[in-house]
């Protein structure tokens, strides 16, 4: 009797602990979901679309980064980062190494953000109304271009050095990913095939996109995209009538005073009229580290030089965002606001366009260069212009576009060269060393990639 | 009252008392003294008791019964009662104890019997010691066990390393079981910087620790066995008297080394030669002298040691007392801790209170049960992780011609400008630490209780089954606040707080049989079979808010902004089948084997279940016939085993394809694609081999352990690096492969006994690691560090430094390039760019090891131990800022900057100082040192009255003692401390780069020499 109770006892106790067992080794993740249950309803693909616009607010990207890395590498003396962090310390030097974090932080949040512009895409057959997989569509595909056409400007020789045909420029991937295979090592495109999907994707986004979304991209943010893309690569009518498109529009207005687009009393900076898409922030949403990096009451790593603020004319009124410290060391202020959004692009760089590639194409679309100048000085307080000649709309250009990232790309498309007063550096506009390297940690995943001439 | 009592109660026992006999007597040892805290055990009974201060114990046995008198450094006795009252024991010392009872996993067993790998280390090893956590303590003492306190910041990891790392993606840190329940060991610090949960065990509650080495003695805890298993168990009660025990010590700590930095002196003649050199103006530089040096036109007017500034004098002070006692049915032990001990940074401080209580009680013959429970509060105040601008350690950027207080203002440089209330963002040129001490803070708490209750049931006198049911939750807050005076470091927000709560549970279930029969003398058969299930549950939230009305308000309810909230849920769930059996021939042949089966959820339903077996073979060859009575080789025993292990120390949804709803955007909700997956994600595997001798001579008066090992581990579950085009980064996957082999060796000598008693207890331990595979790309971890196949773990792998150009000054590297004739090219080149990645360092140790001396003559004792670390090189993440020449910046300088080149025909190693030039500054071989080093880790001098002296103050016991804890190091290492691992980059749990980024000091602070004195009371 003991002996069966024993037995009995002893089974029971062993498996009594099996009983179930399978049911409880399956646990479901809590904090996030698997990836098939992430499309099933059109919410679903709208959240995807969102987290989109997410990745671009990635300090690696838009939130500041990619600005200020192109800004120093493309720097001829305007300003002088005086900051700690190595990797801004190497663009200002001209003399980055394949293994700084800023670059392979931006390479990576540019491709997780194409990753999940593919993931909407591939989608968008579930969403409830074709206005809806319109307006997602030319979305996604606005995202998707700005990002390949930073990455295609910053890691590839310019559109207007050499042979964009024959030059490496950067991995085209247009599909979502769901599994590593060797397909998965890509080679880089060819300069011209990047520019050429980015125009194909813009054409369809500006034709899909509503004319209003609220904060979100619309149809003259492509239109505004392509103007500067068409600009990048000289192709001046197509950049005026891009530009033009915009401005015709008439959705967009100059905001009175030029410090609108970047002053407020709050944490908090608006939109304004003049804003064709810009980058929301909050306290709750992203961090704005162009504040960071720019703003006196911040890190004040970037010192705006005196040859910079001397190219104002007296009265400019772009000239009180540059203010001195007790020290006479100037700082800009567009970047005091903690939280402010961050403006991508504005109709003032649409005047600037069209009044460049009017010039250049020697036409006259929507209005004269000289017309077109002279609303931007006039808003700057300055007097108009009787005639305007390629150098005064380039200073224009300098002057109201300044230290928002758009430096690399005006050196290399006008052959001006980069300069660096501390080594005595000068950098002609096609010197690769004004090509970020593909990063060392890309180079080592991925052996099919080709490095950057100099790295 | 006693006296109305004793008469009930003998009354009451008679019926006991009818069938026994009651004994007394006094242990002692050789030298003729005496003996307490010896236990006394009736032979196959649980009825006991421990010897008193003078030796003395009373019991009452069974007629005919046999006394077993064991006490930890003497060999056990069995003695015949027979029909004596009086029984005198000599107990001889001895540190081979082959009868001594080894913990390992669901069970004990003999030294005899023993055919695997276990470090053994008991309560005199672990307690008293001025120390946060145990692992600390037995640094040098285990062989094959390398241990690693990352800085001398309090409460901090602790890398321990048990025959190597045998991952790399995964967490290399031991299984610690607690009295059987594998416990709660994540780093749950939400800053890189990992905190250490293991210290919330109170060191001075732990009796034994048995440290699991190889497969045949660990693979019974299957697919978490590879980095070895730490058993832990904790004090008990045994009959007798009840005792007390009161240990009060107290001391301080200072830093082991300080670093030389240029004084005002230097670095004005060095900066202006940099200034100079990178073609500025003299008026430009007068003008950045006196703006450093606040606004003195001298700028020799102030000379701070900014180092001085952070370190501190730190007070320690720790009281223990506890109580233990019982019955023959009912035995006790009850604890309580408090401990204190302030940082050598300033503001850095841990604080214990641990409370323990162990019951054990014997309900029937064949019934008894207990618990085991402890409950913890602590508390430490952090300071920033070592890449924090606002970390103490980085105030040695400062230069030193800046006053600390600025005499224009009479504040701390740096501090708000009271006029705008803004903080002054140029001066000093980098952000005050200081600030931050006066400013900040950082408070983790935790409370824990960690225990089981355990019932034995004796189904018949060899079954036995016995069931476990173990819980650990550990609840910690952490609370961070910075207020506005760190604003130029933390942001214009008026206030940042931080406040994160944590619970991390887990409920441990354990079955099993135990089955022990001797047949026919000579077959000793012993079998385990159990089941085991396990699941845990972390989960958290953590708020950020902003503009507090003022820096009173430092809690999250006062913020008026919240900026930031976030919560986490994640589990699994682990169920097992487990089972050993042993058999011994005539006590010489053994042979062991066992098996476990382990079910998780971590791993796809495909690769769900893994079996883990290990066999062991042993010769007991000292008792065979020709060798026994030996009078010189007096212990010999071979042994081998083979076995499999896995290590499934990752994340919990390692294996999904995972998106998260956490891209919300200014509001509007938003997913994102968060993990590449593979399905066929399963544990890592290593098979490991392990062959040992264990001897002893002259009668034990010399012995040790050899031990060989090889540990093969395939399926490396890597957090591979996948192209970035994919939108990831990395995804896990099982591929590659690594070998760890060394050999351990272990050796005691009792070289003078007598009165004077010298005894050595040496060991040494050397590792191999290897990448043998990895299937793909190196993993880079931090700074220099990779995984790369047919290199160490973590090599650094970098440009090699070729020394300077004595034409120009500039730093050269070598480019290492293959020509193309196949040659290595050995030519050089100033453009670091150019010069391939070649291993220019290991950071893992060669060999480690330790000697402790204890000696002891009358009432005194000391106790020495020396610990070493050898053929290990340390990078110096800090070095391209402070020893550069002023190329990065205007850091202030480490002395060596001094010899930099200055006209051509200068031989040096340092380049030419040009201030921002960015000459030398590269990551390469020239920030490599070597970390070898030899320390005194502990010397304790004790002294233990008299015990007729201690009676008449009413005690048993009573021993005051002076400790020195790190008291010399010995090193070429010029950092702060050879001893170091920089917290930011190591700390995160389950992060890729936390086994490769090792050898890294960044700012890391040195580790503390500590002076204490102490009392310990017993009555």
């Amino acid at each position: 009797m003991k002996k069966i109770l024993t037995g009995l006892l002893t089974a029971s106790l062993l498996t009594g602990g099996l009983v179930g067992c399978n049911n409880k080794l399956n646990v479901q993740p809590v904090s996030s979901i698997d990836t098939a249950n992430a499309f099933n309803t059109s919410d679903d693909v709208h959240a995807a679309l969102i987290g989109c616009y997410k990745g671009l607010q990635s300090t690696s990207l838009y939130g500041g980064d990619w600005q200020l890395m192109t800004d120093l590498l493309a720097d001829n003396g305007d300003e002088m980062f005086v900051g700690t962090y190595s990797q801004p310390q190497q663009a200002q030097r001209k003399t980055l190494l394949y293994s700084n974090s800023f670059i392979s932080s931006t390479w990576l949040s540019a491709y997780d953000v194409i990753n999940r512009t593919n993931n909407v895409l591939a989608n968008l057959s579930k969403l409830s109304t074709p206005a809806q997989q319109s307006s997602v569509e030319g979305e996604a595909k606005f995202i998707r271009s700005m990002v390949y056409f930073d990455l295609v400007r910053s890691f590839a020789r310019d559109w207007n050095d050499g042979t964009p045909a024959n030059n490496p420029g950067v991995p085209l991937v247009l599909t979502p990913t769901t599994s590593i295979s060797e397909a998965s090592s890509v080679k880089r495109n060819t300069v011209a095939e990047v520019y050429t999907q980015i125009i194909t994707d813009l054409n369809t986004a500006e034709s899909k996109l509503p004319a209003s979304n609220g904060f979100f991209a619309n149809k003259y943010a492509a239109a505004g995209l392509l103007a500067r893309i068409y600009l990048q690569q000289s192709n001046f009518s197509a950049a005026a009538a891009a530009a033009n498109r915009v401005i015709s529009s008439n959705r967009f207005s100059l905001n009175p005073g030029y410090a609108d687009n970047f002053v407020s009393n709050s944490s908090l900076l608006a939109n304004t009229s003049e804003d064709i898409f810009a980058l929301q922030f909050s306290a709750q949403s992203g961090t704005n580290d162009l504040n960071t990096f720019y703003s006196q009451n911040r890190r004040a790593d970037v010192e705006i030089q005196p040859q910079f603020v001397k190219l104002f004319e007296a009265g400019d009124d772009r000239k009180n965002l540059y203010q001195p410290n007790a020290n006479s060391t100037y700082y800009t202020t567009k970047y005091d606001v903690l939280y402010g959004n961050i403006k991508l692009i504005r109709l003032d760089e649409m005047y600037l366009i069209r009044a460049e590639a009017n010039l250049r194409a020697g036409t006259q679309l929507g209005d004269t260069p000289v017309n077109d100048i002279n609303v931007i000085r006039q808003r700057a307080q300055l007097a108009p212009l009787a005639t305007v000649t390629l150098a005064d709309i380039l200073k224009e250009r300098r002057l109201e576009l300044a230290f928002e990232g758009f430096r690399l790309g005006d050196i290399k498309r006008n052959q001006q060269s980069a300069f660096d007063p501390l080594t005595n550096t000068t950098l002609a506009w096609n010197s690769p060393k004004l090509v970020f390297p593909i990063p060392l940690r890309e180079i080592n995943a991925n052996p099919n990639l080709v490095q950057n001439p100099g790295y | 009252m006693r006296k109305i009592f004793t008469p009930i109660l003998v009354v009451a026992a008679l019926p006991v008392l009818a069938q026994t006999q009651a004994i007394s007597g006094r242990i002692t040892g050789t030298d003729g003294n005496p003996v307490p805290g010896a236990t006394v055990v009736e032979r196959g009974t649980t009825n006991g008791v421990t010897s008193d201060a003078d030796g003395v114990f009373r019991l009452a046995v069974k007629p005919g019964a046999t006394l077993v008198i064991s006490s930890v450094g003497f060999t056990t006795q069995t003695v015949p009662v027979g029909s004596r009252s009086a029984v005198n024991v000599t107990l001889a010392a001895s540190t081979t104890d082959l009868g001594e009872a080894v913990v390992v996993g669901y069970g004990t067993q003999t030294k005899a019997d023993l055919t695997g790998s276990v470090a053994q280390l008991a309560s005199k090893d672990v307690g008293n010691q001025p120390v946060q956590s145990f692992e600390q303590s037995i640094q040098g003492k285990a062989a094959g066990v390398f241990i690693e306190n990352s800085s001398g910041k309090l409460g901090q990891g602790i890398k321990v390393r048990v025959r190597g790392v045998s991952s790399i993606s995964g967490n290399a840190q031991p299984l610690y079981v607690v009295d059987g329940v594998p416990v709660v060991a994540d780093n749950m610090s939400s800053t890189e910087a990992a905190t250490n949960p293991i210290a919330d065990i109170n060191p001075n509650d732990i009796e034994s620790i048995s440290v699991l080495k190889d497969a045949s003695s660990s693979a019974i805890y299957g697919s978490r066995a590879t980095n070895g298993v730490v058993l832990i168990t904790t004090k008990r009660g045994k009959a007798g008297a009840t005792r007390f025990n009161l240990n009060v010590q107290g001391g301080y700590s200072e830093p082991t080394h300080k670093r030389e930095f240029l004084n005002s002196q230097e670095y004005v003649t060095l900066l202006t030669e940099a200034l100079v050199n990178s073609g500025r103006s003299a008026t430009s530089n007068a003008n950045r002298l006196k703006t450093y040096a606040g606004g003195a036109t001298d700028p020799l007017t102030y000379n701070t040691n900014w180092q001085d500034q952070v370190f501190q004098k730190a007070p320690f002070q720790q009281y223990d007392l506890n109580a233990s006692g019982g019955n023959e049915k009912t035995r006790f032990y009850f604890s309580g801790q408090y401990s204190d001990q302030k940082g050598i940074l300033i503001s850095n401080e841990y604080k214990r209170i641990a409370a323990r209580f162990n019951l054990d009680h014997q309900a029937t013959d064949r019934l008894s049960f207990g618990i085991n429970m402890t409950a913890t509060r602590s508390v430490n105040n952090r300071v920033p992780n070592d890449d924090a601008f606002s970390t103490p350690m980085q105030i040695v950027a400062l230069a030193p011609i800046t006053p600390s207080i600025d005499p224009r203002t009479g504040l701390t440089s740096g501090a708000l400008d009271l006029n705008t209330g803004l903080p002054n963002a140029t001066f000093p040129f980098y952000y005050n630490p200081l600030l931050n001490i006066q400013g900040g803070s950082y408070t983790t708490t935790i409370y824990r209780l960690l225990g089981n209750v355990y019932g034995q049931l004796k189904l018949t006198n060899d079954l036995n089954f016995r069931s476990e049911l173990g819980t650990d939750v550990l609840n910690q807050n952490e609370e961070q606040y910075l207020g506005r005076i760190t604003s130029r470091n933390s942001g214009p927000t008026n206030g940042f707080g931080f406040n994160a709560a944590q619970t991390n549970a887990k409920v441990v279930v354990n079955n099993y049989f135990t089955y022990k029969k001797m047949l026919a003398e000579q077959h000793a058969l012993e079998f385990t079979l159990g089941t085991s299930y396990e699941s845990g549950r972390l989960n958290g939230n953590s708020v950020t808010g902003t503009q507090f009305a003022s820096d009173a308000y430092r809690t999250i309810d006062n913020a008026s902004q919240i900026t930031a909230g976030t919560s986490y849920t994640t589990s699994y769930a682990l169920v097992s089948y487990f089972a050993r059996g042993s058999y011994a021939f005539a006590g010489k042949y053994l042979v062991g084997a066992s098996a476990r089966i382990d079910g998780s959820s971590r791993f796809g339903a495909n690769n769900r279940y893994g079996v883990f077996p290990a066999a062991s073979v042993g010769w007991l060859i000292s008792e065979e016939s020709f060798l026994k009575d030996n009078p010189t080789l007096s212990l010999l025993k071979l042994r081998a085993s083979a076995g499999k292990t896995g290590n499934q120390n990752f994340g919990n949804f390692a294996s999904r394809s995972l998106f998260s709803g956490d891209a919300g955007y200014v509001g509007v909700p938003g997913q994102r694609p968060s993990q590449l997956g593979n399905n066929d994600l399963t544990w890592e595997t290593t098979v490991q081999y392990d062959a040992g001798v264990e001897y002893g001579f002259f009668g034990g008066r010399i012995s040790g352990e050899v031990d060989v090992y090889r540990k093969n581990t395939t399926g490396l579950l890597l957090s591979q690096p996948v192209p970035g085009t994919s939108g990831f980064a990395s995804r896990n996957s099982n591929v590659g492969s690594l070998r760890n082999q060394g050999i351990e060796f272990s050796l005691t000598t009792r070289n003078i006994v007598g009165d004077f008693n010298w005894t050595t207890s040496a060991n040494a331990a050397i590792n191999r690691n290897k990448i043998l595979d990895l299937s793909g790309p190196d993993i880079l971890g931090s700074f220099l560090n990779r995984a790369q196949a047919g290199q160490p773990l973590g090599e650094f792998i970098g440009p090699e430094y070729a020394g300077v150009n004595p034409d120009n000054g500039d730093a050269l590297y070598y480019l290492n390039t293959t020509n193309a004739d196949g040659t290595l090219n050995r030519g050089t080149t100033n453009d670091i760019n150019l010069a391939a990645n070649v291993p220019i360092g290991n950071p893992n140790p060669l060999w480690t090891g330790g000697i402790t001396n204890t000696f002891s003559y009358k009432g005194f004792d000391l106790a020495v131990t020396l610990v070493g670390v050898f053929g290990n090189q340390i990078f110096d993440g800090g070095a391209q800022y402070y020893s550069v020449g002023f190329n990065n910046g205007p850091d202030n300088q480490t002395r060596d900057q001094l010899n930099r080149w200055q006209k051509p025909g200068d031989i040096t190693n340092v380049p030419k100082a040009v201030y921002l030039g960015g000459n030398g500054i590269g990551n390469s071989s020239r920030f490599v040192q070597n970390g070898d080093y030899g320390r005194l880790r502990s010397v304790v001098l004790g002294y233990n009255l008299p015990s007729a002296l201690a009676r008449k103050a009413y005690f048993q016991t009573a021993r005051i003692f002076v400790q020195g804890y790190n008291l010399l190091t010995f090193t070429k290492y010029t950092g702060w401390d050879p001893e170091v691992s920089s917290d930011y980059v190591t700390g995160t749990g389950n992060n890729t780069q936390n086994n490769i980024s090792q050898g890294i000091t960044f700012y890391t602070a040195p580790q503390a020499r500590t002076y204490t004195v102490g009392i310990n009371l017993g009555f």
